[in-house]
């Protein structure tokens, strides 16, 4: 097996670890699915506060997903004028008192025009055509709309999308939710191996354990919002390391591909 | 074999007549006719359907036009399947031809998926092709061929053009020979008796004893109540293209010749008509 292949079994490990670690920093994960069934997904929700420009209208529908496994430099034009966007979220900003819900944490933009409050829901699944974990999330407005792709594209920091269409960590699309049969924006997993690569062998290298979950988590979720607190980093590697103490970790470092 | 080639044509020919009808609840500025069509089973509903659009664009005031949508006796149909399961799955014992009601209205963002235009569609096809070829040939030779290589692929199924599909779509049907088929069969079997929408997990086409896997060893392990223990009376279908295909049918024969052109084999368990 491939060191950069997740299986099934090892999406569960590296779950559980994260959501013990997400329970002692209150980051408000949870397990959805049959209990002891490994058909689930993990869940959270989170209120942000987001500026929908629907002035910018992206053409999202070049990306499809053919091209969204390549660049699309020509899209990246146009794009300047967001840049002014200040980007306050001090994502690693989590504090050891945090109530499960943090709203302070999930303000992504503040700029001219008006904020509104989004209720964005995520869940984490396993792909068993990709070995790899896929992220999926929803978001509705206070009222109870649904965001269309535009407006998701449109909520997204216009760095991060300039990186979805231009590297290979994809593009967001329209999806049935595997488990649930309702429409999910997803990231798309095609290129997901492709990225963890040099994550995982820089882990082998070092003699690290990675939990590829979190890792993943790391990459992929800022650009939708969702932040992934350094505190899960520093509970698995303390300054002073003694692996012993470790949980058990998911992805073997050391172990030969 | 000749005999296999011709599978995949009568497969790739398949078609449902089907009569759509307007929403009643829609607002006409006159009656609205109600409009035929021969569907392909393995294209997509809002990939065939600009002409049903068109028709009944003439009888609704523009602005009360919003996206199209499709429904049949209160299941909102999803694009996202190809037609022919979308018949099977649910209005399999129906008299035909099959009765679809069109919507301008009240679009089900819960249950469905927007679909504004035939990029969309395009996107959604070659995503699946990609799963698939994931699942048979780590994604290997689909990524091997070109831009122009998918666009052949694509424009193939819109434009009903078999050979034009099927010069391109056998690369991704071959194999080692010595493998004995692929590394994991691409399928999704679907039911309506729950929320989940189909099972996918991957499977083998071999045994690790090196025993051909046959749809009925699929079934047993994906989804065991479909099939009846000897003796008892049968209650459900296994379906693929509106055929009951023996469940001693090897699975990468199945997976070769009855997969959709998306390169998923997908597989309806329906209860068997009680009358």
């Amino acid at each position: 097996m491939s060191l950069c292949v997740l299986d099934e079994e090892n999406f569960h490990l590296c779950c559980q670890l994260l959501l013990q670690l997400s329970e002692q920093l209150g980051d408000g994960w949870s397990w959805e699915g049959g209990q002891g069934s490994q058909e689930g997904y993990l869940r959270k929700t989170a209120l942000r506060s987001v500026v929908i420009d629907s002035s910018s209208v992206w053409d999202y529908e070049g990306g499809w997903s053919d091209t969204s496994c390549q660049s699309q430099s020509e899209q990246q034009e146009g794009e300047q004028e967001q840049a002014a966007v200040d980007a306050s979220a001090d994502t690693n900003s989590i504090k050891g008192d945090l109530e499960e819900q943090d709203e302070d944490d999930g303000v992504c933009v503040v700029s001219a025009g008006s904020s509104q409050l989004l209720q964005y829901e995520y869940h984490i699944l396993h792909s068993c055509s990709y070995s790899t974990p896929v992220l999926y999330f929803r978001t509705c407005t206070q009222e109870g709309r649904s965001l269309s792709l535009e407006e998701v594209w449109s909520s997204v920091h216009p760095n991060y999308r300039l990186r979805l269409q231009s590297s290979p960590l994809n593009t967001i699309t329209l999806q049935e939710h595997p488990l649930l049969g309702q429409p999910f924006f997803m990231l798309h997993p095609c290129r997901t191996e492709e990225f963890m690569r040099p994550v995982l062998q820089a882990a082998q290298d070092q003699h690290r354990s990675v939990n590829y979950v979190l890792s993943w988590l790391s990459v992929v979720g800022p650009m939708v919002g969702l932040d992934v607190p350094l505190k899960y980093s520093t509970l698995l590697h303390p300054a002073a390391p003694s692996p012993a103490e470790i949980l058990p970790p998911c992805t073997e470092a050391a172990s030969s591909t | 074999m000749a005999d296999d080639k011709d599978v995949l044509r009568d497969v790739w020919f398949g078609r449902i007549p089907t009569c759509f009808l307007l929403n009643q609840d829609e607002v006409t500025e006159r009656e609205a006719e109600p409009y035929y069509l021969l569907l392909p089973r393995v294209s997509y509903l809002t990939l065939v359907t600009d002409k049903v659009k068109k028709h009944f664009h003439k009888v609704i005031r523009t602005e009360d036009a919003e996206e199209m949508w499709f429904e049949y006796e209160g299941t909102p149909l999803k694009w996202h399947y190809p037609i022919g399961v979308l018949f099977d799955l649910h209005a399999s014992n129906t008299v035909l031809p099959w009765s679809i009601t069109v919507h301008f209205k009240n679009f089900p963002d819960r249950d469905l998926l927007h679909c504004p235009s035939h990029s969309v569609i395009e996107a959604h096809f070659m995503s699946s092709i990609k799963e698939a070829d994931a699942l048979k040939h780590k994604s290997q030779v689909v990524n091997d061929m070109q831009k122009k290589d998918h666009k052949q692929l694509w424009m193939g199924l819109q434009n009903d053009k078999f050979d034009q599909f099927w010069a391109m779509n056998r690369k991704l049907m071959e194999y080692p020979t010595e493998d004995g088929g692929f590394r994991f069969i691409p399928f999704r079997i679907y039911q309506t008796m729950s929320d989940r929408p189909f099972i996918q997990k991957q499977y083998r086409p071999v045994s690790p004893e090196g025993n051909v896997h046959t749809l009925g060893d699929l079934m047993k392990a994906m989804y065991p109540v479909a099939l009846s223990n000897e003796g008892e009376p049968k209650r459900f279908q296994v379906v693929i293209h509106g055929i009951e295909p023996l469940l001693e049918t090897p699975l990468q024969w199945l997976s070769e010749h009855l997969s959709h052109p998306d390169n998923f084999l997908h597989i309806c368990v329906i209860p068997v008509p009680s009358d």
